[in-house]
């Protein structure tokens, strides 16, 4: 392989991750304001976004990222590859992240609630200063979890066309003809990413064990 | 004629694709069972020089998105001088992949067993593999069962990624169609909704064994 | 109302599920007085605290706090959120599980309230916070977090941090039930000094000596009526019903 190669290769790293960041950003507020509503238990919106969270689980990333990109121009909007790929990864995000926020909020202590309330403390205060801290404290492995798992299928975007870390080996080998030595070190970079998250999971694990101890 | 009516003229190309991801699924996912029981019969110590490598990769393939492992075999075995077409490079590669997820999860719940068991096991005389075969891994599958049903669905939803590969399958239908007749938005829709069915169908099927599991008394041991 | 009356508690009734767990309550606390409350357990003790500071809402009767009613607004409404909230802060409620926040330090728990409700300055309210936990024997552990903390250290903790409010009224509920038995002394001693400073408080106990020793007045539930209140002397040396003698048979030593 020779240099640009790499420097496609981490080109191919940098779609990826921006994407991927971008999407998790967005996944993670998103989430954090369905499993809100949800708790609000509103009629007809809560069966809705039941109903939301129950596709996206099933959907397959690509075919959701294909869905949007191809159908977009229907409804009069022509969409940005990239646009698309960051709407897709992040429809698919935030359906989990909501579920995972939403066990943390129902699993946290009436009892810490109920404090906070004889101290005076108004449901806002409540949730800014008491809730919301341990909240994602306890979500966070959960959520760093589920930024693996978007990593992992980020690939999907390449079906539209996207140059990302998987899809820059067929451009590499398209020139070299040799296309392993580009998706061996595409591997490498991937564990790179992953084993971050990983290692950055076991720790986020350790402070939540502390705080329930 | 309406999209729908168009759709519905092109019936035989969704369940030719609705048929083949089913037999890719079905096929792999067994294979993957397989696999991951036979891994997880080397990491209880049965082959010990085996138990370390055998770590390396389940972390490994752990930590690499799916499709690059289909890429691996599929434009990286020819490298060896092994060909395989497709439909086998992705059969084989869920395999594989969901063979490693799914021998993590036997891990996981193999180290909640209390030991006591085993040595009782032993006492009685039972060899390491028989011992395996009756008693380890029926517990380790009925108490695993609702991680294995999530990831039945990932490897369902994996099976989409064949389609860059250019395997004809449910995705590759929709994609299809909606080239030829421009109706992208009601063709996945479609699509989206025959996963979705599957995916139900599972998760039911998953809830009705956990009820089996229950009466048998495999939930509190 | 009295301007020497701290808590004033009318009619107070109560059910859940049908069931009634308090009955047409009368109860009036003095500024400065201790009130014990004992009775079996599900005599509707907790719950008559609980409602004093609304965390349980009774059926019927009425709470005044320092002469202001809680509950329910001087136009008659039930009270918003915040209002609750205002007329809470002048309650301290002290729970049996302690009910720290594990993801603040000691000072932190003890200051939250006064710098996010009252609105004081940090420094202000950590100087006070610093003097309470002196008189809870914590101020060796202001950095420490609750887990690392034991059962009597933690409850120290809690009294401080509801101290900090500099309440109208100190509610203890069965502040010593979850510790072990040879930690509950360290958290008696600390209620008794209080009551030696003239705090106003309103304890559920189960310990027969120590609400002898601490209180002013003594109430005992039954079937969530109060069947029996007198001074301490009185109430453990001359009960006036059967059902009270019978309880303190029991609970001798």
């Amino acid at each position: 392989m020779n240099a640009s190669a790499w420097s496609m290769l981490l080109e191919g790293a940098w779609v990826t991750l921006w994407i991927s960041g971008v999407s998790i950003a967005i996944g993670v507020v998103a989430g954090l304001l369905l499993a809100l509503v949800r708790l609000a238990r509103i009629p007809i919106i809560d069966q809705i976004l039941v109903l939301y969270i129950s596709l996206a689980r099933a959907t397959p990333l690509v075919t959701l990222t294909l869905f949007i990109f191809l159908s977009a121009p229907n409804f009069g909007i022509q969409l940005d590859r990239n646009l698309a790929g960051i709407l897709a990864l992040t429809i698919n995000t935030t359906a989990f992240n909501a579920e995972i926020w939403r066990s943390a909020f129902g699993n946290f202590s009436r009892e810490q609630r109920e404090a906070a309330m004889s101290m005076g403390m108004t449901p806002w205060v409540t949730f800014r200063r008491i809730m919301f801290p341990q909240l994602m404290i306890t979500s966070l492995p959960g959520l760093v979890n589920e930024m693996s798992f978007l990593i992992k299928g980020s690939p999907a975007i390449a079906v539209i066309g996207i140059v990302d870390l998987t899809r820059v080996t067929n451009r590499i080998s398209a020139v070299t003809y040799e296309p392993l030595p580009p998706i061996l070190v595409a591997c490498a970079l991937y564990m790179a990413i992953i084993g971050c998250l990983v290692w950055l999971q076991r720790i986020a694990e350790h402070r939540a064990n502390r705080l329930a101890e | 004629m309406s999209n729908w009516e168009i759709l519905w003229l092109e019936r035989d190309q969704f369940i030719a694709g609705f048929i083949s991801t089913l037999e890719i699924f079905g096929l792999s996912i067994s294979a993957a069972f397989v696999i991951g029981c036979g891994m997880l019969y080397i990491l209880e110590g049965a082959r010990p020089r085996l138990e370390v490598p055998l770590r390396i990769f389940v972390d490994s393939m752990r930590m690499l998105p799916f499709l690059i492992l289909v890429y691996l075999l599929y434009y990286g075995l020819p490298s060896f001088g092994i060909r395989l077409n497709a439909w086998w490079a992705g059969v084989g590669a869920l395999a594989v992949y969901h063979g490693c997820y799914f021998a993590e999860i036997f891990r996981g719940v193999r180290q909640t067993f209390p030991p006591g068991q085993v040595e009782a096991a032993r006492a009685y005389g039972f060899n390491t593999g028989k011992m395996f075969l009756r008693l380890i891994l029926p517990q380790i599958i009925m108490r695993s069962r609702p991680l294995i049903g999530n990831q039945l669905i990932y490897a369902l939803k994996d099976t989409a990624f064949l389609v860059i590969i250019t395997v004809r399958e449910l995705t590759a239908a929709a994609n299809s169609l909606s080239g030829t007749y421009f109706i992208p938005t009601e063709a996945f829709i479609v699509v989206i909704g025959c996963y979705w069915l599957v995916s139900m169908i599972m998760e039911i099927i998953i809830k009705q064994c956990g009820r089996f599991s229950a009466k048998r008394g495999f939930d509190n041991v | 109302m009295s301007e020497t009356t701290a808590v004033s508690i009318r009619n107070l009734s109560k059910s859940f599920d049908g069931v009634e767990v308090l009955r047409d309550v009368d109860l009036v606390v003095k500024k400065g007085d201790v009130v014990t409350i004992l009775g079996s357990s599900g005599s509707g003790k907790s719950t008559l605290l609980r409602c004093v500071n609304w965390l349980e809402q009774p059926d019927r009767g009425t709470i005044t706090i320092a002469g202001q009613r809680i509950g329910v607004n001087d136009a008659g409404k039930p009270m918003s959120m915040r209002e609750l909230a205002k007329v809470r802060a002048r309650t301290g409620m002290v729970f049996q599980s302690f009910n720290l926040w594990p993801h603040l330090n000691v000072l932190h728990n003890v200051t939250e309230a006064p710098i996010h409700v009252l609105g004081k300055a940090r420094s202000e309210a950590e100087a006070h916070a610093h003097e309470l936990l002196e008189k809870v024997g914590m101020s060796h552990k202001t950095a420490a977090y609750p887990n690392t903390l034991s059962g009597g250290q933690k409850q120290r903790v809690a009294i401080a941090r509801a101290l900090a409010m500099r309440p109208e009224v100190m509610l203890f509920d069965e502040p010593t039930s979850a510790l072990d038995p040879e930690l509950v002394g360290e958290v008696l001693a600390v209620i008794k000094a209080l009551s030696a400073e003239g705090y106003t408080m309103v304890i559920v106990t189960h310990e027969m000596t120590f609400a002898r020793a601490v209180s002013d007045q003594v109430v005992f539930l039954d079937k969530g009526r109060i069947i029996e209140s007198a001074d301490p002397e009185t109430f453990f040396t001359r009960p006036s019903t059967e059902r009270v003698q019978k309880f303190l048979e029991r609970n001798e030593g």
